[in-house]
């Protein structure tokens, strides 16, 4: 995948994540619930006329735009990101931590993408990821100080351990690692 | 209460009432979602996938919801189920049944199931919304789980 396409993926996440985050402070965690769910309705119905080989050119456009041209499915990491804020929406309750945690995901993951694939240093237990990208995700990340104060220091450590684990979606693996460092503290 | 709630829970149809008790019997609805899964699908294997999703996904939102405690909407009020509220299993299981026809034409019926299904679990006041949007995320890393799992066994169904 070009550099160029990669970087536009992620400032289209960030992009995402910070919406995602206005929309959470202002209308609150109801609202962006019934946002993201049917947002997912609606993209896997998409998902299925593009499978069954139907064409929609804003679906395309979006595809070619933003999506991985390895992706197993149509539309396949935007759903994993909406699945991975679904998560934090409905499993924590306080929007401050859902707040932090859609910080970590959107702005984090998305920085240590852009800033990792130019780093040189592999992380010994995962080749695709790199030394510097989890440093500037771990750094990024202490951003959620903002909504959560000091838990933001353990929270972007359990967040970049996450991120860097070998063979799943980071888009799911970093909500999930923050949505159960929250209900655990 | 959210909005979508109050919505669905201020539908009064004596019919869809019924229908809502009905499906709340756990034996009713786990025979109609596998007579679904036989319907829709004829090979074994991608049928075994799909029942091994459908265990899967109940099995963590049963943990989920020990776990979590979320009391019900109607907890108190006569005919209430026992367990807790968060995520709705009902609707979890007919959202990982939905998704395993992702690549199918019928995916729309499956898809207007899943939603009938909870609307009718807020109808019958017995969930949230967020208990459905819930068992919508269980359902879909429920599905990522077993899909892992089965590709890294070597069986590549390319269900969804």
């Amino acid at each position: 995948m070009s550099m160029e396409r990669e970087t536009g993926r992620q400032l289209f996440h960030l992009a995402l994540g910070v919406a995602a985050l206005l929309l959470l402070l202002h209308f609150g965690r109801g609202f962006m619930i019934a946002v993201v769910f049917f947002t997912i309705i609606i993209g896997t119905l998409l998902m299925n006329i593009q499978l069954l080989g139907g064409r929609i050119p804003l679906v395309q456009w979006f595809e070619e735009q933003f999506e991985r041209p390895e992706a197993r499915l149509p539309g396949w990491g935007s759903a994993f990101y909406a699945l991975g804020v679904l998560v934090l929406l409905t499993f924590l309750t306080d929007t401050d931590s859902i707040a932090a945690s859609i910080l970590v995901l959107g702005l984090a993951d998305a920085l240590s993408n852009i800033v990792g694939r130019k780093g040189k240093l592999r992380l010994p237990y995962n080749r695709n990821k790199t030394a510097e990208g989890s440093t500037v995700f771990f750094l990024s990340s202490l951003s959620a100080w903002y909504f959560v104060g000091p838990a933001a220091i353990p929270l972007a450590l359990v967040a970049t351990i996450a991120e860097s684990f070998p063979g799943l979606e980071d888009n799911l693996t970093i909500p999930i690692a923050c949505a159960l460092f929250f209900l655990v503290t | 209460m959210d909005a979508i709630t109050a919505l669905a829970l201020s539908v009064d149809n004596p019919v869809l009432k019924a229908v809502g008790l009905l499906i709340d019997n756990a034996y009713f609805y786990a025979a109609l979602i596998v007579a679904l899964v036989l319907l829709g699908e004829n090979r074994n294997d991608r049928r075994l996938r799909i029942l091994a999703t459908l265990v899967v996904v109940i099995v963590l939102g049963a943990a989920i919801k020990e776990t979590l405690a979320h009391p019900r909407p109607c907890a108190g009020v006569s005919g209430c189920p026992a367990d807790y509220s968060f995520p709705s299993l009902h609707a979890s299981a007919a959202f990982a049944l939905m998704i395993a026809f992702l690549n199918r034409k019928a995916y729309p019926l499956y898809l207007l199931f899943a939603l009938f299904i909870s609307f009718t679990r807020l109808n019958t006041g017995v969930h949230v919304f967020a208990d459905i949007a819930g068992g919508l995320a269980v359902a879909l890393v429920g599905y990522y789980a077993v899909d892992l799992v089965w590709r890294s066994g070597g069986r590549d169904v390319h269900g969804a």
